[in-house]
């Protein structure tokens, strides 16, 4: 009976402990799979007319023509929600033509400031004019904002009367009559009680479709990029149409119960106007008017993108981490195989070995926090500002932070190839009449290469993956592409951070996040599965084949 | 056997050849100064790693050094409340170095049972070649950057906590003590396998001679010769989860406090990295925060070397026992 | 010949990487926006707070179309670290969500720079909490109360039974420094207040829990979060521009003395004034300092 316990407590254990490698193996996969995948839609997705667009307009990428030839095709699906839109707005959202209304004054004033070049007019005239039209544009919007059409009217007739208005009528000041001239018809037969009731309404669904379709054409080009295009994504898109068509509201469940989440269409919400056509409409041809294709964007591993991140790709950041990385292998690399050679050549043991041998494990041990504490101490606050190198964070000083936390690790694979070439090659070696040198050079040296590359291979990666030493040293989270190792730089590890916890526009674009990730991760992954092929190589000679 | 034809001449100058076997005086002297100064350069060169050690000490030491001799001191290792903007501020750093002891021990409770049935798969129940595959797997699981890490605890794991296991918050210890146990069992499994499979045969095949199963010969002879590389392998992943930054900073909440009541591990804690890490940017440089934050960094700075030092003597030691063993 | 057949194989590695890397620069260098332009790159650094970082960033953007050969960047780490850095003379412009401290002041006059202050933009800093929570407004006592743990639980609000998650910035952080003085009066917040390191990491803490409440820039206020009514005035922009807003704060660029005139530093410390400018803070969810 004992034997049988036994017998079982033996088959349990040995299944624990495969459960246990199994568990490891299930992390693994926990972790990575929502980052591979999740990342993976920042390069394989589908991808609208309004990306092709911006690739074309921001990255000059792409085929003008063909691009030009499907926003006709898009403009013309679109061009009935426009219209509907607009009869609908008139006189109820004024946002529209108040923004042509500011428009149209900074036209006024740049055709000024030319002729004021061009020696047409005076200063003083110029200013005056400016004041003028200024205070017509003032009146014009005033009448917009007004919520009685008598007060409306009243501002109308103070720009339609005013005196100015034979003098402006052929510049560009002149838009400003025509504009209230319009108005005038619209406010005389307008209903301001409607304006009340849809104002806000109007206003919110305007606004996601400006998200959604980008700006009209004909509008001025939006100084910031991220209000340029539509949706450039096709899962962007019908995200966005879902906004659209429902609205959600809080209710409340009674008192001291939180409150529920209730989606009503927003059709209902215009029901009897003519806006409610608006949502079937979209719903129907959103295809149409998006174009959505699948796209492969390998270049997003390489494109530039603008503070936020909200379109393009990760380019500056890769090359910000191969820079750091490259320099800190730069510095480590020769002074670590070199303390490698020494240890294992010149020295038979004894205390010089011992200190050496502690201080390398102490080096090892260092948390990386602390190394980006003596960086920004020692480098950034003190040797680069000494030397006049660089007066604050630069990639110089992050390379030197990480050279000095991966120096361990070369040292030691170094050590460890170093020590596997048989002793039979030196002693050949030396029998021949070879010195100490010329043996290490010719002979150990590049025995022991295929190790030491693992060894750096390694380290590379460790480099390219840290975070915590370069947040003070080398790191910001906006900044041109950049070459120039007196400067900080952007990289993935804190790029990926940034985006994980930072950026509010990130979590509108969540395959960014996942994607700067996934460009980390397979930076890492490549250079992990080259040491390890390296490695089975080796070990494939070592055993004879 | 001098050389006769000018190729053979120049082929022997290259090879070093030409030079006569019995060295002038002169000669002798100066390959011998050359060798020393050869060996003097490159025991400089090595020493630039004792150098590197010396200068972290020395800049870590001087900028926390302010704090010490200060007015303020007294506090950090016996107050939790860390309040550096107060006026007066207070820098009690207790419930940090708790926050980290927390977290530490949930992840090494998570991480040593884990890692050492791993290990002891890896190293005796498993084939050869099996072995040489896996080990690949866990060395790249030990590869990945703690960056991904703390993305996967919290944009995954949090919102999962607080939707499946309604915690009040997704950031707390639990968080931060599972992933680190993800992040410490590769160290833990590679050097325990190491340790394990250094116990000699001879140990094995004496317990099986005398009867015991493989589960039996494992957890009473095989485990026990090899404590001592165990024990370093839990010290070395202990060292990797006390000197973590990245992953606490965004999973454990970063609340300055001791959880009560005290096992309550679905509270969010703060450890010393993440404070570090967290207020270092927007401190003024020189003033008492500073210098503070780096006392702090002096003490984890303190805390990992001992352990270095512990682990060592402990890989010492295993190593000692393995060969004085396996006679 | 194995061992020189190691050495070219090493060397064959070395080689394969040194290309793929040389690769890789030149498609960055071909394929990317063509941003090194012919002539002097004339590099700008604002540092500071990460509250006020979004128009430094919008402000860098507008420029880059404007003077293709200037460089900014930005770099948010937090108010204090941006003093620290105008200080020591390593940034142009330091961003800081709160003035500058007289410690501060004291050590850019002693290494010889006056800093003077350009008040950009206003901010409000709002109380959130998860849109589920009836609770829509509440006094700056309780408010007070809730950060001290004093109250832990919403149903003494009024609210649902669930436990407060307060979560506040980190101390160095500007936004948490007008809320400390505003709201706390100064006084300690409770021992088991999260604390994270920007706004939008706590606009994200806020909008997963239901429990919580943080406070956030006025930027940071959308659908997903509710802003509460403190002392009955909900923070708008009008409420914020006209003062009633009981926690409402300037947002500044400092620089090391006035800026020269027609340089770029000048042109960022000004371009608020112009109605683009405003139009561009409005756009990211602050209130410009004037009506326009």
């Amino acid at each position: 009976m004992r034997t049988l316990v036994r017998r079982i407590l033996d088959k349990l254990f040995t299944a624990s402990s495969g459960l246990a490698v199994l568990l490891m193996a299930a992390a693994l996969v926990l972790i990575l799979g929502p980052i591979i995948w999740r990342g993976s839609d920042a390069v394989f997705f589908d991808a609208t007319v309004e990306f092709r667009r911006m690739q074309l307009g921001e990255l000059h990428r792409g085929d003008a023509e063909a691009v030009a030839d499907e926003l006709d095709r898009a403009h013309a699906a679109r061009q009935k929600v426009y219209d509907l839109l607009d009869r609908f707005s008139e006189g109820i959202d004024t946002s529209g033509p108040a923004q042509r209304a500011k428009e149209v004054l900074r036209q006024y004033e740049a055709q000024l400031a030319n002729r004021v070049e061009a020696g047409a007019i005076g200063e003083s005239d110029s200013r005056r004019m400016r004041r003028r039209a200024k205070k017509l544009r003032n009146a014009l919007l005033d009448a917009y904002e007004a919520d009685e059409a008598d007060a409306a009217l009243a501002r109308l007739a103070d720009v339609l009367e005013s005196p100015e208005r034979e003098a402006l009528a052929h510049t560009a000041a002149g838009e400003f009559f025509r504009m209230a001239a319009r108005y005038k018809e619209v406010a005389a037969r307008l209903d301001m009680s409607l304006r009340e009731k849809y104002a806000d309404p109007l206003a919110s669904v305007r606004e996601t479709i400006g998200l959604l379709l980008g700006p009209r054409p004909g509008q001025p080009v939006p100084d910031l990029s991220q209000f340029r295009y539509g949706a450039t994504r096709w899962d962007q898109a019908t995200a966005l149409l879902d906004e659209l068509l429902w609205a959600e509201q809080w209710v409340s469940d009674g008192a001291g119960r939180p409150m529920r989440k209730v989606r009503t269409r927003r059709e209902e919400v215009f029901a009897g106007t003519e806006l409610a056509g608006l949502f079937p409409l979209i719903e129907r041809d959103l295809e149409e008017m998006m174009l959505p294709q699948s796209t492969v964007y390998w270049q997003y591993f390489i494109d530039d993108s603008p503070p936020g991140h909200f379109f393009g790709g990760v380019g500056p950041e890769a090359v910000g981490t191969l820079l750091l990385t490259a320099l800190s292998m730069l510095l480590a690399v020769p002074t670590g195989v070199t303390t490698a050679a020494y240890l294992v050549e010149c020295t038979r043991g004894g205390p010089l070995v011992r200190v050496l041998r502690t201080c390398i494990n102490t080096l090892a041990g260092v948390p990386s926090i602390v190394f980006g504490l003596f960086g920004l101490a020692c480098f950034v606050l003190w040797m680069l500002p000494g030397l006049g190198l660089s007066n604050g964070s630069s990639i110089l000083a992050g390379a030197m932070t990480l050279g000095v936390l991966v120096l361990p690790i070369v040292i030691r694979a170094s050590e460890e190839a170093i020590r596997a070439v048989p002793a039979s090659y030196r002693e050949a070696s030396l029998a021949l009449g070879a010195g100490a040198l010329r043996t290490f050079v010719t002979v150990t040296f590049p025995a022991a290469l295929p190790g030491i590359l693992t060894g750096v291979i390694l380290s590379m990666s460790r480099a390219a993956g840290e975070t915590a030493p370069i947040l003070f040293t080398a790191a910001v989270a906006v900044g041109k592409l950049n070459w120039n190792i007196t400067q900080p730089t952007r990289t993935l590890s804190y790029g990926s951070y940034d985006l994980a916890v930072g950026d509010r526009l990130a979590a509108k674009v969540p395959h960014n996040q996942f994607g700067m990730i996934l460009a980390l991760i397979l930076l890492v992954l490549l250079l992990n599965t080259a040491a390890i092929v390296i490695r089975w190589r080796i070990g494939k000679r070592l055993r004879g084949a | 056997m001098t050389p006769t034809t000018a190729a053979a001449k120049r082929r022997a100058t290259a090879a070093g050849f030409d030079r006569p076997l019995l060295l002038s005086a002169r000669q002798d002297l100066g390959g011998w100064v050359l060798r020393g100064v050869g060996r003097s350069l490159l025991l400089g060169i090595a020493l630039t790693s004792v150098l590197a050690v010396a200068m972290i000490f020395v800049f870590i030491v001087k900028e926390a050094l302010p704090f010490f001799t200060g007015e303020r001191t007294g506090e950090l290792l016996t107050s939790t409340s860390w309040y550096p903007k107060a006026e007066p501020p207070v820098f009690g750093a207790l419930a940090m170095v708790l926050g980290s002891v927390y977290v530490t021990a949930g992840a090494l409770v998570l991480a040593v049972p884990v890692g050492l049935l791993a290990a002891v798969f890896l190293s005796d129940i498993v084939p050869f070649r099996l072995r040489q595959m896996i080990k690949p797997a866990i060395e790249l699981l030990a590869a990945i950057p703690s960056v991904a890490y703390g993305f996967f605890a919290v944009l995954v794991l949090a919102p999962w906590m607080q939707e499946h296991l309604s915690l009040p918050t997704g950031t707390n210890a639990l968080n931060a003590s599972v992933i680190l146990a993800v992040m410490a069992v590769p160290t833990i499994v590679s050097i325990a396998e190491d340790a394990l499979t250094a116990v000699g045969r001879e140990v094995r095949e004496g317990a099986y001679a005398l009867g015991a199963t493989r589960a039996e010969a494992i957890v009473t002879v095989v485990v026990p010769a090899a404590r001592n590389g165990i024990f370093a392998a839990v010290v070395l992943g202990m060292m990797r989860a006390v000197g973590e930054t990245m992953v606490v900073w965004m999973a454990s909440g970063n609340a300055s406090q001791v959880p009560s009541p005290w096992w309550d591990l679905s509270q969010s804690v703060r450890t010393m990295t993440a404070t570090i890490a967290g207020e270092m940017g927007e401190t003024v440089k020189g003033s008492v925060h500073y210098h503070g934050l780096f006392a702090i960094g002096l003490l984890l700075l303190a805390i990992t070397f001992g352990l270095n030092i512990v682990s060592e003597l402990l890989l010492v030691r295993g190593r000692r026992a393995a060969k004085g063993g396996a006679k | 010949m194995r061992r020189q057949k190691s050495l070219a194989r090493g060397v064959d590695m070395a080689t394969s990487v040194a290309l793929a890397i040389g690769m890789m620069a030149a498609a960055v260098w071909l394929g990317g926006d063509s941003v090194m332009a012919a002539g002097e790159v004339r590099t700008v650094q604002i540092e500071g707070s990460t509250t006020v970082g979004p128009i430094a960033d919008a402000f860098a953007e507008a420029f880059g179309r404007i003077h293709p050969n200037v460089s900014i960047t930005v770099k948010k780490t937090g108010s204090g670290d941006g003093a620290a850095a105008l200080v020591d003379g390593r940034c142009d412009v330091a961003t800081m969500s709160r003035f500058m401290k007289p410690a501060e002041f004291k050590k850019a006059v002693d290494n010889g720079r006056m800093p003077v202050a350009h008040a950009v933009a206003m901010d409000g800093v709002c109380v959130v909490v998860h849109p589920s929570n009836p609770v829509k407004e509440l006094t700056t006592g309780q408010v007070r109360s809730i950060y001290k743990g004093e109250i832990t639980n919403w149903k003494q609000l009024g609210g649902p039974d669930a436990k407060i998650v307060v979560i506040s910035r980190d101390t160095s952080s500007g936004t948490y420094e007008t809320f400390h003085k505003l709201v706390m009066k100064k006084e300690k917040m409770a021992a088991g207040t999260e604390y994270v390191n920007s706004n939008p990491q706590a606009y994200a803490r806020v909008k997963t829990t239901v429990g919580a409440v943080g406070y956030v820039g006025l930027g940071f206020v959308d659908r997903h979060v509710r802003a509460l009514k403190i002392d009955g005035v909900l923070p708008t922009r009008r409420t914020i521009a006209k003062g009633t807003y009981p926690v409402a704060r300037p947002l500044f660029f400092f620089t090391a003395g006035y800026p020269k005139l027609g340089s770029i530093v000048h042109a960022l410390c000004t371009f608020h004034l112009s109605e683009r400018g405003q139009e561009i803070i409005e756009a990211k969810g602050f209130v410009p300092v004037t009506e326009y």
